[in-house]
């Protein structure tokens, strides 16, 4: 008989967010009785360093050998605690984090006692599963001091600098003929009037006196396998020539596509209606009068909010839109001060320094007209071919107005792009936006839940150049993080085999998604084996294996059983 | 290289910046100013748009940064200067500054804080409450420690000759903790009672309310204090050292010779006191008049010598106080201050009638003073015994009392205090006339003072005016009596031929008080000569304290209590911080109602009432009162008033810039009435109404503590917006307050919520969602800017706008509460930072990113980085991906630079 386990249980309040809906006192009470349960106490932050000392301090005093801590989800504070656990000496494997705030104060704010009965249940449930853990230790894995970058726009072309300047070898892949994506065609940018094609110029030139960024154009990926810090990842050139090349991670910048209107959204179609950007590209100015790819052009009416802020179509604000419409205007306008301008709009997003964008597009004549959510403006063909926009002003007692207009100028966001094949091979993660997922806006910006593989610039969601580039270069951030030590620890919750009970049957390799399970003769017997450095632990095989042969370390059946078994104690 | 990088600034974006170069292998220093890591985020409720707790998202960070290994975080820092080296490093000053707790020992316990009897807003809940001086930032501070604020010493304590912490008394008595406040006094000298009435206060003429409605009755709440204490306890109730088997000898017993003899009882040393007269006190007991101090009132502060085991040995004159040291003393105190009247040297005051004014007093106080009924008496001099005989003789009938002075009254050195009551008591100033002669009748007896007219000249050593006769005018003042008090001396004559008496003063180093032979010492006036009785009280303290160095053989010098004070704190700083303070009645001064003729008291003890009106106008301008609560409370002996700001010097190879950013002053919006009307608050003000660590348990608007059920924001308030000189937006607004607008709805579900905006900013990812999902959830949503805010007597407010969506009318709509959208603004602090190349700012002097597209986080400095809304408005997310931007450009600098603490990162293939 092995020595009875001493497990300590800090229950959260988490300020009032569990606290509120759930009897905190009364679950520390009810787990207090437990065998294994050394102490259990309740603290106002689990996570602030305050208890995290404490933690600390009563697992050396206490001598603990496991930990449970009652708080939030998971996907928030199991590496903080594990770490607390590992500050301490305890193995972080020993600790079990239970969601008290999602799963009950959260989910159960209209009932407190049902809150603390299941609060109660998971915190025993949880103690009986710490009391079966035993220490698992990480494998460590050199790591590759390399990158891929996908896609080759500005933020792909700026993290590929970034990294090559951490000392990183870089891999760029472009499905394109040519860099630059579409800031390459951007005309004059706020606030330094700099073409897009010569951001885009002065990047490529950086590319070329760095010897460390291998460039592939018109190339895509079509195979990854490997871990975090060792991916190896198949490029498909353009004329069918595949390379494949190992990188320790994987910046995914993929970028977004212009909405493009539907026919007759906003009399999209009609000659003179066109989106924003076709607008910026064509006008020039010929002796002091605006034209638009050749026509002279006396009145332009802008239409927001096409394709973006929509009730049952793109939710989404685009974020950057407004503000380039706007410094779109004080362009026109500086071509040819008589132009007359109207802004057909909801709100004005010109945020932080574009304010003043705003303020010269005014000043320069700029009639702005808010109309209603419900009301947008109609644009139809008038007499004498000109457009006729017809909407009405919110700001003037709701006055209908009619505007004929020679260039009507959509204002569309931006969309995801249709990347359904990359995102399947990298396993991405999607929003219900369609754009890719962060794991968390503040906590984890750039990473996904594919470890090593990170988003950045317009795929993540819409963005202005700079947040883009920001965004691609926080990626290269997070990339030295990972791989500028050389070693990378891997989860070592893994699937092992009992190679005794073992019949291989063959089942186990079938549905592992990894490719992790292949078969030795061990002992004479044909039996499983499972190489811990390509396995994720998703237990597919556990359930697979007849013979009962599987075990998943960290999530063994024994831990599982008693946590059921704890749970389902309290509500009998 | 000290550090790879040094980061300025803790909060979200510089401990971003931390973490992730930390995680690279770069060492790094973390310097923020305020005690706490966590910058403004950690003070927030939640967080758009997935309403995180910001505890929950801030706290983990906060603790992964002081917990990096690479990363070392120096809170309560501040970097004075950077400058760029040739090779592309950084040499920097930080200066910790003091928080006069040991970091090392504290344990975050706060058992200081409810003890601390001074209260200040508590600038990290927006001023919203009060928090104490020694405090803990904030419940999830890290590093978890609390910390003194001092702002300098408070006037009245830095003041003080005897180093008697008069904030601190005044401090406790406000809360009612006499004892405690008696003992503060204790802890400098046993003559309570004794200050209490006699003292002449400089304390009080360094009062910062003494420019306002009249000083805090400083002397007078001692006296409260002791007369308390003395009413209810027959001992100090002071707990002495373990004897250490050591004796020492006082002699004299003034005020120097009992405050030293108490000084080294308390320290464990066995004390005699030698006195040559027939009872103890010195001047207390013989010089200073009844009405001004009862004798027993001395009597019982001299009770306390003896209740800590001083023997007092009366009728003892010493005439070599070195030969004590040979029989058995180890140590000696001469403290026989200046019992010797300079004599009036002019003819004929060897005349009937003619008194010193130390003899005179000291009969009037035995009770052998002769009748002055219907005598004309002149006193001469114009210092404080002076006054005292002059209002003496008031009282023992004379008819008249003339106060002959040869200088004017500003020059007189007597306090204004004792110059008045003679005045009051019937005295006549008859100012510049210098005594020539005393005029006598046939027998023998003065009849009159002959004295030149003076004039004032120039100044001399001291400063004064020097008087000088008008050649050929004089002028006759009649007297019966002649009172001489134009000086004292030391009697030092037997001395000579032991210690060093030059100048006819005992001499003594003035600092440490050390004689010409080793452990004999001296203090008070018989080495400085004649002051007062408070100097006297803090020369005895000064002398015991060396003296009990001197016998544990630690070095000599200043002693903290009079030496190592902070600064003073100017007046107008503390009249600056307050952002606004209540007028307070001055507390009369309780004179009694007595007939002149009595020697009774003149002032009375204030009531307990009065007490507690007067302590409660206290300023508190040093801020920490210095009583000393919290090293008592404190179970980890981690309280420190001596430790000072320290300055060092470090080597760095490039800088991470975070300062972040300041808030709109919302009063520099007078329409809007922040300041002015109390439910009118600002966005951060109700960020802290809302929060898990707020500081009511729900949301209450600050007048009434009423729960409001109509709440109105204002956006824009300080953006976009030239008349208050920031014509941008500042972006985070829209979002903070639709937040806000949620989890209002969320914990007040029948309130109204309404925000009145010129345009909904929700840009970002899943900002938009938000707006609508807050819309979706009831609030109001009033397009049009707020022309101006007003009052109604209910303490409503009435916001006044053009309902332009609507009737376009204007209208004006009511609130119980309105929150204040307030915009960002740079923090001045970024620029500060660099002496030698400045640090380029934008237009509107946030730090400028010159390739801001393609270089974000790079400065104008190469090496120099930005991260976080140091260089614009940014909110969290935004912060932390400029952060990583930076990062990755500190980095690449490095690399390129070779500037880094190791010369080799693993794995990497250049």
């Amino acid at each position: 008989m092995t020595q009875k386990r001493r497990i300590g249980v800090f229950i959260c309040h988490c300020g009032g967010n569990i606290s509120d809906y759930v009897d905190v006192a009364a679950v520390r009470e009810a787990v207090s009785d437990m065998g294994e349960v050394a102490f259990a106490e309740t603290s106002m932050f689990a996570c602030s360093d305050g208890t995290q000392q404490d933690m600390i301090r009563r697992i050396e005093e206490e001598n603990l050998d496991g930990l449970v801590v009652a708080s939030c989800s998971p996907k928030l504070h199991l590496t903080t605690f594990r770490g607390v656990s590992r500050r301490a000496g305890l193995n972080p494997f020993q600790y079990t984090q239970v969601n008290i705030r999602e799963q009950c104060s959260w989910a159960h704010t209209d009932d407190r006692v049902g809150a603390t009965q299941k609060a109660t249940g998971l915190v025993r449930g949880a103690v009986a599963r710490t009391a079966q853990s035993s220490a698992l230790v990480p494998l460590p894995v050199e790591t590759t001091p390399a990158s891929l970058v996908v896609g080759g726009g500005v933020t792909g072309l700026r993290a590929a600098i970034g990294l090559a300047d951490l000392g990183l070898d870089v891999h760029l892949v472009e499905r394109a003929e040519q860099l630059g994506g579409q800031v390459a065609s951007l005309g004059a940018t706020f606030p330094d009037q700099r073409e897009g094609r010569a951001m885009i110029d002065e990047l490529l030139s950086e590319l070329d006196a760095r010897a460390h960024i291998a460039v592939h154009t018109e190339s895509t990926i079509t195979a990854k396998s490997g871990s975090f810090g060792n991916y190896d990842v198949t490029l498909q050139g353009p004329n069918g020539q595949s390379v494949t090349t190992r990188v320790g991670s994987i910046v995914v910048a993929t970028g977004a596509a212009s909405y493009v209107p539907e026919p007759g959204e906003f009399g999209f179609g009609l000659a003179g209606v066109v989106t924003l950007e076709d607008f910026t590209r064509g006008i020039e100015s010929h002796a002091g009068r605006l034209h638009f790819r050749g026509q002279p052009v006396r009145t332009v009416v802008y239409v927001y909010c096409v394709g973006s802020r929509q009730e049952n179509g793109n939710e989404y604000c685009s974020k950057y839109c407004c503000s380039a419409a706007v410094h779109a205007s004080v362009e026109a306008a500086d071509l040819d001060p008589a132009v007359r301008q109207y802004h057909l709009y909801r709100d004005i997003r010109t945020y932080g320094r574009h304010e003043l964008s705003y303020e010269a597009s005014r000043r320069r004549g700029s009639v702005y007209l808010k109309y209603a959510d419900d009301d947008p403006p109609v644009v139809e063909m008038g007499e004498g071919g000109r457009l006729r926009v017809l909407t009405t002003d919110r700001l003037t007692e709701s006055t209908p107005l009619q505007i004929d207009a020679d260039v009507v100028v959509l204002v569309t966001g931006l969309v995801p792009q249709q990347n359904a094949e990359l995102t399947s091979l990298l396993h991405l993660p999607l929003g219900s936006d369609g754009f890719y997922s962060e794991i968390h806006p503040k906590l984890r910006p750039v990473e996904t839940v594919v470890d090593g593989v990170l988003i950045a610039g317009t795929c993540q969601a819409p963005k202005t150049i700079s947040e883009s580039v920001a965004s691609g270069l926080a990626a290269v951030t997070q990339s030295g993080a990972m791989l500028m030590r050389g070693v990378a620890e891997l989860d070592p919750q893994v699937a092992v085999v009992d190679h005794d009970a073992c019949t291989w049957c063959g089942a186990c390799a079938a549905v592992c998604p990894y490719e992790a399970i292949s078969h030795q003769v061990i002992s004479a017997r044909d039996v499983a084996v499972i190489d811990p450095t390509v396995c994720k632990g998703c237990g597919g095989c556990v359930s697979y294996c007849e013979a009962g042969a599987i075990d998943l370390l960290g999530n063994t059946d024994a831990q599982v059983r008693a946590l059921i078994e704890n749970l389902v104690e309290v509500r009998a | 290289m000290d550090y790879d990088v040094l980061v300025v600034g803790g909060g979200i974006g510089g401990m971003e910046s931390s973490l992730k170069l930390g995680d690279m292998g770069y060492k790094v220093l973390l310097v923020e100013k305020e005690p706490s890591v966590g910058g403004r985020m950690i003070l927030l409720s939640k967080v758009f748009p997935t309403l995180d707790c910001a505890s929950c998202i801030s706290g983990p960070k906060m603790s992964s940064t002081v917990n990096h290994p690479n990363v070392t975080v120096a809170s309560s820092s501040l970097v004075e200067a950077i400058h760029p080296q040739a090779d592309g490093s950084f040499r920097a000053s930080v200066t910790h500054k003091a928080t006069y707790v040991d970091a090392a020992a504290c344990t975050g316990c706060q058992e200081c804080e409810p003890v601390c009897p001074v209260a200040v807003p508590d600038q990290f809940n927006a001023d919203l409450v009060p928090r104490r001086a020694v405090y803990l930032a904030f419940p999830q501070a890290v590093p978890k420690k609390v910390v003194i604020e001092r702002a300098g010493t408070s006037p009245c304590s830095g003041e003080c000759p005897a180093g008697i912490k008069a904030h601190g008394y005044v401090a406790l008595a406000r809360e009612g903790r006499y004892e405690e406040a008696f003992q503060l006094v204790l802890e400098a000298t046993p003559l309570v009672g004794t200050l209490g009435r006699a003292c002449y206060a400089p304390c009080e003429d360094q009062c910062t309310r003494a420019d306002l409605e009249g000083s805090v009755p400083i002397r007078a709440i001692k006296r409260f204090l002791a007369d308390r204490h003395y009413a209810e306890s027959d001992t100090p109730g002071v707990s002495l050292a373990q004897a250490n088997g050591r004796s020492v000898a006082v002699v004299g017993s003034g005020p120097a010779g009992l405050t030293a003899a108490w000084q080294l009882a308390l320290r464990g040393y066995a004390v005699t006191i030698f006195e040559a007269d027939d009872e103890p006190g010195g001047f207390l007991r013989y010089a200073l008049p009844a009405f001004r101090l009862p004798g027993e009132v001395v009597e019982r502060d001299i009770q306390n010598v003896r209740d800590v085991g001083v023997t007092i040995l009366t009728g003892a004159r010493v005439s070599d106080p070195v030969a004590l040291t040979t029989r058995g003393f180890d140590g000696v105190i001469v403290a026989t201050g200046t019992p010797l009247a300079t004599p009036l040297e002019v003819p004929g005051t060897d005349a009937e009638g003619v008194w010193s004014g130390l003899d005179f007093l000291r009969d009037v106080r035995l009770g052998r003073a002769p009748s002055l009924q219907d005598q004309r008496v002149v006193v001469v001099g114009g210092g404080n015994v002076a006054m005292d005989a002059a209002r003496s003789a008031a009282r023992l009938g004379a008819s008249s009392v003339s106060i002959v002075y040869r200088r004017g009254r500003d020059e007189m050195p007597a306090h204004e205090d004792e110059i008045a009551g003679a005045v009051a008591d019937g005295a006549s100033l008859r100012l510049l006339l210098g005594p020539a002669e005393v005029v006598t009748d046939s027998a023998g007896r003065v009849s009159a003072l002959r004295c030149d007219v003076m004039r004032l000249g120039e100044a001399d050593a001291s400063g004064r005016r020097r008087p000088e006769p008008v050649p050929g005018r004089s002028e006759l003042v009649e007297a019966d009596v002649l009172i001489a008090a134009i000086g004292m001396a030391p009697d030092v004559g037997a001395l000579a031929h032991v210690l060093d008496t030059t100048h006819g003063r005992l001499g003594a180093d003035p600092t440490t008080l050390q004689t010409s032979v080793p452990n004999v010492f001296a203090a008070g006036d018989v080495v400085v000569g004649a002051s007062d009785i408070t100097r006297a009280a803090g020369a005895g303290r000064r002398a015991a304290i060396n003296l009990d160095r001197f016998l544990n053989g630690e070095a000599l010098g200043p002693i903290d209590a009079l030496d190592g004070r902070l600064d003073t704190i100017a007046h107008d700083s503390v009249i600056r911080r307050q952002a606004r303070y209540s007028e307070h009645a001055a507390v009369e001064r309780g004179l009694n109602a007595g007939e002149l003729a009595s020697f009774e008291e003149i002032e009375r003890t204030l009531s307990e009432d009065e007490v507690l009106a007067g302590a409660s106008s206290c300023l508190d301008c040093g801020v920490c009162s210095e009583c000393g609560s919290c090293a008592r409370a404190c179970p980890a002996d981690a309280i420190d008033f001596t430790m000072r700001d320290r300055t060092e010097e470090v080597r760095v190879g490039s800088v991470v810039v975070s300062t972040g950013f300041t808030l709109f002053p919302a009063d520099l919006k007078p329409e809007y009435g922040w300041g002015v009307y109390p439910n009118v608050i600002t966005g951060m003000q109700m960020d802290r109404l809302i929060a898990p660590t707020r500081p009511f348990n729900t949301i209450l608007r600050p007048s009434d503590g009423k729960v409001p059920e109509r709440i109105g924001y204002v956006s824009c308030t300080g953006s976009r917006d030239r008349t208050v000189g920031n014509p941008r937006c500042s972006k985070i607004c829209c979002m903070y307050s639709i937040k806000q607008n949620q989890l209002i709805m969320g914990t007040l579900p029948l309130a109204d919520v309404s925000m009145h905006y010129i345009d909904i900013r929700a840009a970002g990812k899943r900002y938009e969602e938000f707006y609508q999902q807050s819309a979706a959830m009831g609030a109001q949503y009033i397009k049009g800017r707020v022309a101006s805010i007003s009052e109604t007597p209910e303490q409503n407010l009435l916001v006044r706008y053009e309902d332009i969506e609507g009737t376009g009318n204007i209208v004006e709509t009511e609130y119980d509460l309105v929150v204040l959208a307030v915009g960002v603004q740079p923090n001045p602090a970024a620029a500060a930072l660099f002496p030698d190349q400045a640090l380029e700012l934008d237009e509107a002097a946030f730090v400028f990113e010159p390739n801001e597209d393609l270089q974000p986080g790079r400065t104008n400095i190469p090496g120099v980085y930005v991260a976080g809304a140091a260089s614009g408005p940014k909110d969290i997310v935004d912060s932390i991906a400029h952060a990583g931007a930076a990062v990755s450009g500190v980095a690449a600098y490095l690399q390129a630079h070779r500037v880094s603490t190791e010369p080799e990162l693993m794995g990497v293939t250049r």
